[in-house]
């Protein structure tokens, strides 16, 4: 899910807090008194409430993956360094030469936190439930026709068409190896997961959750841990909210919290050569979308609006937040080109589209529709900026801040008069592939869900549903599929593509072992980082 | 006096009843659609219908508003579409620290208030007065939202005398716990012995606190002001000065009995604004309270939740009212009269 | 009272001009704020030539000079598009003040007849008047209008409604004792007797009564007004980009604080000066003109 990448100014929810203890001096207004424990704390400071799908691992798809990829984790995980997956539960795999039997070694001793053992037999029951109850991301495991079990430590996939599983297995959504039977024989599991309880098998378990309140989840290390405690570790996790990205940075600085999820690219910028605190950018594989109503908005139109999007200025304005995309793939994964034709900030060009539909300056005004994720500086800039250059032709833009949940089901609903024309959010990978945009956005919908601009080309459709066992069958066949998509989608316009985001994380320096991987967004895994004491 | 007070309360219940009333029409004037936004991200359109029979929303109008006051009798105030959770339990959840807020700003109002009134009073018309009278409409001129950001940029960050946000330093979450009894965190403290948390909150409590505080300051001085000049030329002072009391001593002991009756009064107004202020400001502070769960509340459209708030203050500022009715009475029977 | 009466009986001869000047001597809060007042008028008024640029008011936008501090060029600095924040902070005094002034209208509207109505008929109309505006004012200003504008969609004009939705309440009470008050003098008793109608009674001793102590309230009520409706757009309830409305330039302003302190500190000024003005005028006109005053906050 993409939205919750909004940061909320005034927006709810509550704060979890993590502080930092002891190791980093506390803040000059801690209340004088030693802490007497010596727990590690790390804690991680976030714009808006973490969990709000639930807590089942097999339907989250949203902000709550931060805490989550902490307590559950997947068969595989992906390497950023090396652009393979690495073992995580499973220790090795192999496939067969056409692609549709896949047959995974999972990992000895490794424990549930409710006690049972992680065996084949529990990894089949987790994922066909994911499957069955069809939420989050589980089109991972649509080609997956039935799941075997041969021996305790043996699971066997047979697909009914060629995909790469080992990668979709370590997407970061409806991947997580859970124990379905936590809740007892004839117990509701959704039930007892929302209790709370988390069923994983990761580093960390659940130790409280204060919904609504500043310290939202914390976590406590899970003794039995496969991986061990041996080394510097943090032993409790806290997630705090702080709706207030200033308030954010003061904590950092005063080393009340170790992380800070996302602030505005100039605050951001005021950290740099602050002592104790260090700042990361890097690239990922994350873009801020515009996705045209291609059932208002003729595809001259919209191919008008893509004319008159101020690329640069964006990118200006956002000062180091934002880079200009190319295609829709973010560089990176497989399928990015860097050659596509693509859409530069023209209004002459602009102008003579919206002409020959009809409107643009001197004929009658056009009005359009704007939403966007409130709270999101970031994408209230674009949204003006948008606005601005549109005014100049004649196109009144009317722009509407609404939070995500909002924002979604009025695109969501089935009255087609009620859908914005312009709808703005951000997007990223379910694991680390282009399909992921495809299958969501682009391909045809009876019911909308994400693909917001309405869009159905047939040709496109069935290009799309073929291209994933293309790609595992004949990569370079499959790569120039994805190109033939790419520019066949730029020519019509369904989307602007607004930028790619770069993270800018500010964070202390009192830990080694922070890397970022943009496979997982935003997520920390606390048990790699190691504490300087 | 019983009369009075059976009066009185009789009247409070029907304005409650009134407010009720109000709300409920308030919220039919929605135009977003709370069946979807309840059913969350995902649902489909026969889950959507099927939310909407749940929250009651495909019923007849006057239905509805029977059923909502029913409800809101027998405690159930809607469930909050953004936390699926009970309002009336959200909201108890976080009132106790916008009250532990407003209690702490209405003190400070008074400390202030008070003594910058009688000053005021005491030379009428000379700079002093002017002075103070310009504070006093300054502080009353205040956005307190600004005034929020600019202190705390101030206060924590530049001069860092302060803390930036919380109500307490997340320091002490696990070393020294903070064991909830009443809910409100300096009592807790209190009661529990924690010293380093009780230090701690009563730190964090100073800045917030300063903001919500203008207002009733500069009102209440106003007023101190307003009724010590009113009451002064009145026989029992001509009284008290015949009997030889100095003016400092005029105005020690007995002016601020005189000034009390409005002060009094102006304490359930000044409460009401206050809560509501807190909305304003809680954000700004990461403030667990119904300001935060408010400003929540109105970014995902949560239509009860926004109505339980509101609901929940005007019936506070109803029973304060009430309260200090009562009080005036018991102390003054000339009010009962009225 | 023991200030000494502003205009002591003598100076009646004085020519006007003076007894004018010398009640704005003793009242320097008065004369501050009315000063103040006149000023925030004219910048209203000459809103075009003062913003060296008129178009950031509106929907321009220049991105590559985001956020830049106060200079000679941008002496409030610009905000997060580029836009000069003196011009947005001048045209500002087109939007808040406005409202006031329509919704203080809007309330006097609705307040005027409801409040003589009770005042003047007494008996049920009284009592039913008076329990609804009971109902209304059990609500602190702020909430209603918030409730209300949280349900509405976010706009100027919604904004509005919710503040007249709230405010009326006051004109009412303050008419009907106004009413109820001249009504209960013998020489409307009078009146009635010899046949006067009740119209002329209401339009040739009630309301010019009322005059002043409403003019009082209004002036009171305008900074009370400006405040509330900066809250709200500052929650995002009330005016969108890009109308320079200052609490929706502080919200926006919120997210860059630091270290670009200037989108939020000249906006809020803007509403404390003229909050400030207005409260000083209506203070000092409640001095003035309503010596034996009531205690409508």
């Amino acid at each position: 899910m993409r939205r919750k990448r909004a940061w909320a100014a005034v927006s709810a929810v509550s704060t979890a807090a993590l502080t930092l203890l002891a190791a980093c001096g506390g803040s000059s207004y801690s209340s004088g008194t030693k802490p007497t424990t010596t727990a590690k704390v790390f804690t991680y400071d976030t714009y808006t409430q973490v969990m709000v799908d639930g807590w089942d691992p097999a339907t989250e798809y949203s902000n709550g993956i931060i805490a989550m990829s902490n307590m559950y984790q997947t068969l595989t995980h992906y390497n950023p360094v090396t652009h393979q997956v690495d073992p995580l539960l499973a220790t090795s795999w192999t496939h067969s030469s056409d692609g549709l039997t896949w047959t995974f070694q999972l990992r000895h001793g490794v424990y549930f936190h409710t006690g049972r053992l992680l065996t084949a037999q529990a990894a089949e029951a987790a994922i066909l439930r994911t499957k069955k109850l069809n939420g989050g991301a589980s089109y991972i495991w649509g080609a997956v026709k039935s799941i075997d079990a041969p021996s305790q430590y043996t699971l066997v996939f047979h697909l009914s068409y060629p995909s790469p599983l080992a990668l979709e297995a370590s997407a970061d959504y409806s991947a997580y190896i859970y124990d379905t039977q936590a809740a007892g024989a004839g117990g509701n599991l959704t039930k007892w997961l929302n209790t709370p309880h988390d069923a994983g098998t990761g580093p960390y378990t659940l130790q409280s959750w204060n919904n609504g309140q500043e310290f939202e989840v914390i976590l406590k290390e899970f003794g039995k841990y496969w991986g061990g405690w041996s080394g510097s570790h943090y032993s409790k996790v806290v997630f705090r909210v702080t709706p207030q990205d200033t308030t954010a940075a003061q904590l950092l600085r005063s080393g009340q919290v170790n992380f800070v999820e996302q602030m505005s690219p100039t605050l951001w910028q005021s950290l740099k050569g602050v002592s104790d605190i260090s700042l990361t950018s890097s690239p990922s594989w994350q873009n801020l979308l515009a996705q045209l109503n291609s059932q208002s908005l003729s595809e001259p139109i919209r191919e008008a609006i893509s004319y008159d999007t101020d690329y640069p200025g964006i990118i200006a304005a956002l000062s180091g937040a934002a880079v200009q995309s190319s295609g829709i793939v973010p560089a990176g994964l497989f399928g990015h080109f860097t050659n596509l034709p693509s859409y530069t900030y023209d209004p002459t060009k602009a102008a003579q589209l919206l002409n020959s539909a009809g409107y643009g300056p001197g004929k009658k005004p056009l009005n359009l529709t704007l939403t966007y994720t409130a709270g999101d500086s970031n994408e209230q800039v674009v949204a003006t900026l948008l606005k601005s250059s549109l005014s100049k032709l004649n196109v009144n833009l009317s722009v509407q801040g609404l939070a995500w949940n909002t924002q979604w089901s009025k695109a969501k609903s089935s009255t087609a008069s009620t859908h914005q024309d312009i709808f703005i959010e951000y997007w990223w990978p379910d694991y680390a592939d282009p399909y992921s945009w495809f299958v969501n956005l682009l391909l045809g919908e009876k019911q909308p869900f994400f693909n917001l601009s309405y869009y159905s080309n047939p040709m496109l459709n069935k290009q799309i549903n073929n291209v994933e066992s293309l790609v595992a069958t004949n990569p370079p066949a499959g790569s120039s599929l994805y190109r033939t998509m790419q520019v066949e989608i730029l020519k019509q316009a369904p989307i602007v593509f607004l930028y790619n985001s770069n993270y800018q994380y500010a964070m202390t320096n009192n830990f080694s072992g922070f890397q970022v991987n943009p496979a997982y967004p935003n997520v920390i895994f606390v048990y790699d980082l190691h504490p300087k004491s | 006096m019983l009369a009075f007070v059976a009066r009185r309360i009789a009247l409070a219940v029907l304005v409650v009843v009134g407010v009720i009333v109000v709300t409920f029409v308030v919220a039919h004037v929605v135009p977003g659609d709370p069946a979807a936004t309840w059913a969350g991200p995902h649902a489909s359109a026969a889950q959507i219908a099927a939310a909407q029979k749940f929250l009651g929303l495909d019923r007849p109008l006057p239905v509805q508003l029977v059923s909502y006051l029913g409800g809101i009798v027998r405690g159930n105030w809607g469930i909050s579409i953004h936390t699926h959770r009970p309002v009336l339990s959200d909201i108890m959840t976080a009132a106790p620290a916008t009250l532990e807020l407003v209690i702490s700003a209405l003190i400070i109002a008074l400390i202030i208030g008070i003594p910058f009134g009688l000053i005021s009073a005491r030379r009428p018309g000379r700079v002093a007065d002017q002075v103070i009278r310009a504070g006093s409409i300054f502080g009353v001129s205040m956005p307190i939202f600004w005034m929020a950001l600019i202190l705390q940029l101030l206060f924590s960050q530049k001069l860092r005398w302060l803390p930036a946000a919380g109500e307490y330093s997340p320091a002490l979450l696990f070393s020294h716990p903070l064991v909830k009894r009443t809910g409100f965190p300096v009592v807790d403290s209190v009661i529990g012995g924690n010293w380093p948390m009780l230090g701690s909150t009563v730190v964090h409590l100073i800045l917030p606190a300063i903001v919500v505080a203008a207002y009733p300051a500069g009102l209440i001085a106003r007023m101190v002001r307003a009724q010590v000049l009113d009451t002064i030329g009145e026989p029992h002072i001509l009284n008290a000065r015949a009997l030889g009391f100095r003016e400092g001593q005029i105005f020690g002991r007995f002016a601020m009995k005189l000034a009390w009756p409005p002060v009094s009064a102006a304490l359930a107004l000044v409460f009401g604004y206050s809560l509501v202020n807190t909305f304003l400001v809680e954000a700004i502070f990461d403030w667990p309270g119904l300001g935060s769960y408010a400003a929540a509340s109105i970014a995902t459209l949560d239509t009860p939740a926004i109505l339980g708030v509101t609901l929940f203050v005007a019936i506070a500022y109803v029973v304060a009212n009430l309260v200090v009715d009562i009080v005036q009475a018991a102390i003054d029977p000339r009010i009962r009269l009225r | 009272m023991i200030e000494t009466p502003v205009i002591a009986p003598a100076d009646a001869v004085l020519p006007r001009g003076v007894r004018l000047r010398r009640a704005l001597r003793a009242n320097p809060l008065l004369t501050v704020g009315g000063l103040l007042v006149v000023l925030i008028i004219l910048v209203a008024i000459f809103a075009p030539l003062l913003a060296p640029a008129a178009g950031d008011a509106g929907t321009a936008t220049h991105p590559l000079d985001v956020l830049r501090g106060p200079s000679a060029v941008h002496w409030f600095g610009t905000d997060q598009v580029g836009r000069d924040i003196l011009s947005r902070v001048i045209y500002g005094t087109r939007v808040s003040p406005v409202i006031a002034v329509i919704v203080l209208a809007i309330a006097c509207a609705i307040g005027i007849p409801l409040g003589v109505a009770a005042g003047f008929l007494g008996g049920w109309v009284d009592e039913l008047v008076m329990r609804v505006t009971d109902v209304f004012l059990a609500f602190p200003p702020l909430l209603l209008a918030l409730a209300l504008a949280a349900v509405l969609p976010a706009s100027l004009t919604s904004l509005t409604l919710a503040i007249a939705a709230v405010w009326w309440p006051w004109y009412v009470r303050l008419l009907r004792g106004q009413a109820a008050s001249v009504a209960g003098r013998p020489y409307i008793e009078t009146c009635r007797a010899l046949g006067i109608s009740r119209t002329r009674i209401i339009f040739r001793h009630i309301l010019p009564n009322s005059i002043t102590p409403l003019l009082v309230q209004v002036s009171l009520d305008i900074g009370g007004v400006i405040l509330t409706a900066s809250a709200l757009s500052f929650l995002g309830l009330g005016a969108q980009d890009p109308t320079p409305d200052w609490g929706l330039m502080v919200a926006e302003g919120q997210s860059y604080f630091t270290p670009d302190w200037w989108l939020v500190t000249f906006p809020g000024i803007a509403i404390l000066v003229t909050a400030f003005a207005f409260n000083l005028l209506g203070d000092g006109l409640r001095d003035l003109l309503d010596p034996k005053r009531s205690f409508l906050p």
